[in-house]
């Protein structure tokens, strides 16, 4: 990885090529000046110094390594196994010159620097060189012995650095732990313009590498203690705490796979941001993880799926269990996946490795399962700081990174994890096993998910043949009902629904039947209402009749008595009555 | 070998001494091993000088870049010896010529 190939003006850099290092020391080491770099045996003195001269080369600036220690063969031997070996030896732009005084070399009276100077100063006119190292130069030292002679040749050795126009890197056996032996090298950190000590523990049994710039004249630079892997591309730097966080935000939404949590996240997951899924060993976190690299792989985005448990033939078997079909999106090169063993390496180391996978695949999404894999070795801390730099190398290369972690077996329930990670994932689920009438189900929760609105509701998540779907839990009593209990609750829910549904019928037809029998009897009420109206037509007309026929027979009385005609009608009531009288 | 042999070695010792220029060491070498090899003749004793600062490219080539080295060509193995050959006897001693010649 290279960083930073073009020089800061005004302060003369020298860029490393070193992943991350040209970061924290403003650019690369000092153009022109002399550059000590402190470490014990096998901290990567001498890759630091290739590294820089395969750099160099590789932007037109030819190097020599002068090797003290090591035979040149053997170092170029050893080169040739870094990614970059090859062509350092090839391409004529790194010279290795063999200074090595083999132990048959006996000593008799002093010596100096002056002709190795001298060759050296004609060699580096001979191929151009701008970069020079002397690697192991306490070896030498070693045969100076007097250490007032030794201060002479190492200021002799800085002078003729600054006086040639290269910029020099001295490398030295001081183990900085060691303070006996850095003491002894104290001139040599005196008289450097930069010095930069490398230096590994071993915690657990794994060896854990740092580097640290505790002096950089004239330069900002962060003294921290960084963490540093070597590997086949060389050192590399972990800046675990970045001095700025410049991550290109984005409102674009993509979805985790499952139906329902995008819509608990408001559509889904922000592209490039990452994901932090916690919970305790089968939670499912793996199948969640699964689904999203399966949904991200449909889409037609490049999706790597590194797990540190199993091997790809597993997770390919084991999700296709829960219907997630891997096979077809690895065989159109959509979906790799890589599988590493959590404990063999150093978590720097994991991270250099996957740092490699995301420079050669350029991918999209990014799925690490599970990223407390980075934690199993070492001090606390360490795996924090290797979580934390995948966090950061998915952030600035603006992948969506889904990890998950394993929650320590002492709070299996609790939402708390080792990893401060939590903190720094951008959108935090957490799964755990709720325990409830005899049984184990998983509950869903979103921590947090930042810019998003969430839900913050319990589901259950449910897994099935086909797939990872979410679903609404019963709060009954203070209590979250999953599994069984729920699918209860939801069948006594239906049964009190339906025989709600059938009380209602039964009244609408009581009621319809009441209408309907009112409706009759106001029917048979109007029947009777109309035969009691015809009857009093009825009597109305027989009493017409009689009245008429009674007229008709006065009549014919007064007729047949020869009586005056119907006077007594306009007569006095006298006459009347004693006419009507019979 | 039997003890009676010759003092002086039967096999001609020829010897390159690496030096640079005028420096100090390279001039007490220079006369330190001429010292040594007095009592020689150089009917056993071949001597070659090479200034690495007339001519870098034999010192680069020869894989000498530490000075002054004395280094012994014949008889083989190969010996070395760094510094100004202040120490005349472990000079001595490496080259094969721990007893002086009678």
């Amino acid at each position: 990885m290279e960083r930073g190939a073009v020089p800061a003006s005004p302060p003369k850099r020298m860029p490393t090529g070193i992943g991350g290092l040209d970061d924290i020391i403003d650019g690369g080491l000092p153009r022109g000046g002399v550059t000590v770099v402190l470490g014990g045996a096998g901290a990567g003195k001498t890759i630091f110094g290739l590294q820089v001269l395969a750099s160099g080369a590789r932007h037109g600036e030819p190097g020599i390594l002068v090797a003290f220690e090591e035979r040149a063969a053997s170092i170029v031997a050893n080169a040739s196994g870094l990614e970059w070996g090859p062509e350092m030896v090839r391409g004529k732009g790194v010279f290795v010159l063999d200074a090595q005084l083999s132990q048959s070399v006996e000593k008799s009276g002093e010596f100096d620097l002056v002709g190795l100077l001298a060759m050296v100063a004609a060699k580096a006119e001979q191929v151009n060189a701008k970069r020079v190292v002397f690697d192991g130069i306490d070896v030498l030292l070693g045969y100076l012995g007097d250490p007032s002679l030794v201060r002479r040749e190492v200021f002799r050795l800085r002078d003729w650095v600054h006086d040639s126009g290269l910029s020099g890197i001295i490398t030295a056996k001081a183990d900085a732990t060691d303070a006996r032996a850095a003491s002894d090298y104290d001139f040599l950190q005196f008289m450097a313009d930069c010095v930069v000590t490398m230096h590994h523990r071993v915690a657990s049994g794994t060896a854990l590498r740092f580097l640290r710039v505790p002096k950089y004249r004239g330069a900002a630079h962060s003294t921290n203690e960084y963490p540093i892997a070597i590997t086949s591309a060389g050192v590399e730097v972990g800046a675990n705490t970045t001095i700025a966080l410049e991550h290109p935000a984005s409102g674009e939404r993509i979805s985790s796979g499952v139906e329902r949590l995008d819509a608990m996240l408001s559509g889904g997951y922000h592209r490039g941001s990452s994901v932090l899924i916690t919970g305790v060993p089968g939670t499912a976190k793996t199948s969640l993880a699964a689904i999203f690299a399966e949904a991200a792989c449909l889409r037609g985005e490049r999706t790597i799926y590194v797990s540190f448990d199993e091997a790809p033939d597993q997770i390919i078997r084991n999700v296709s269990s829960i219907g997630i079909q891997f096979a077809p999106l690895i065989a159109t090169g959509t979906l790799s996946v890589h599988s590493y063993r959590g404990r063999a390496e150093s978590p720097e180391a994991q991270v250099a490795r996957i740092r490699a996978l995301l420079r050669e695949n350029q991918p999209r999404n990014l799925v690490v399962d599970p990223l407390s894999a980075l934690a199993q070795r070492g001090r606390e801390g360490d795996g924090e700081g290797a979580a934390l730099q995948v966090l950061d190398l998915a952030k600035n290369a603006g992948i969506t990174l889904v990890a998950t972690s394993l929650l320590g077996n002492l709070l299996p329930l609790a939402e708390e994890t080792r990893m401060n990670i939590s903190t720094a994932a951008d959108t935090w689920i957490h799964v755990s096993y709720v325990s409830h009438g005899g049984e184990r189900n998983r509950a869903l929760t979103i921590i947090k998910a930042r810019g998003t609105g969430h839900s913050n509701q319990v589901r259950e998540l449910v897994l099935t043949n086909e797939g990872v779907a979410l679903a609404d839990v019963y709060a009954a009593g203070g209590e979250v009902l999953m599994g069984t209990l729920r699918w209860e609750k939801e069948n006594e829910a239906r049964r009190m629904r339906s025989a709600a549904e059938n009380s209602a019928a039964l009244r609408e037809r009581k009621a319809e039947v009441a209408i309907a029998e009112t409706k009759a009897r106001v029917e048979a009420l109007m029947r009777d209402q109309s035969i009691q109206e015809a009857e009093l037509e009825h009597i109305r007309a027989a009493v017409a009749v009689d009245t008429g026929h009674l007229d008709t027979e006065a009549d014919e009385l007064l007729q047949r008595r020869r009586a005056d005609p119907l006077v007594t009608a306009t007569s006095p009531d006298s006459e009347d009555e004693g006419g009507v009288k019979p | 070998m039997t003890p009676e042999e010759p003092k002086s070695p039967v096999a001609k010792v020829h010897v390159c001494l690496y030096i640079a220029g005028a420096s100090p060491n390279s001039v007490a070498a220079l006369a330190n091993l001429r010292i040594a090899l007095a009592p020689f003749s150089d009917q056993f004793v071949a001597v070659q000088i090479i200034d690495v600062l007339v001519d870098p490219q034999r010192g680069l080539r020869d894989g000498i870049l530490i000075t002054p080295m004395l280094v012994r060509t014949e008889p083989l193995p190969e010996r070395r010896i760094l510094g100004n050959l202040s120490d005349r006897v472990t000079l001595l001693s490496a080259l094969g010529l721990a007893e002086s010649p009678s």
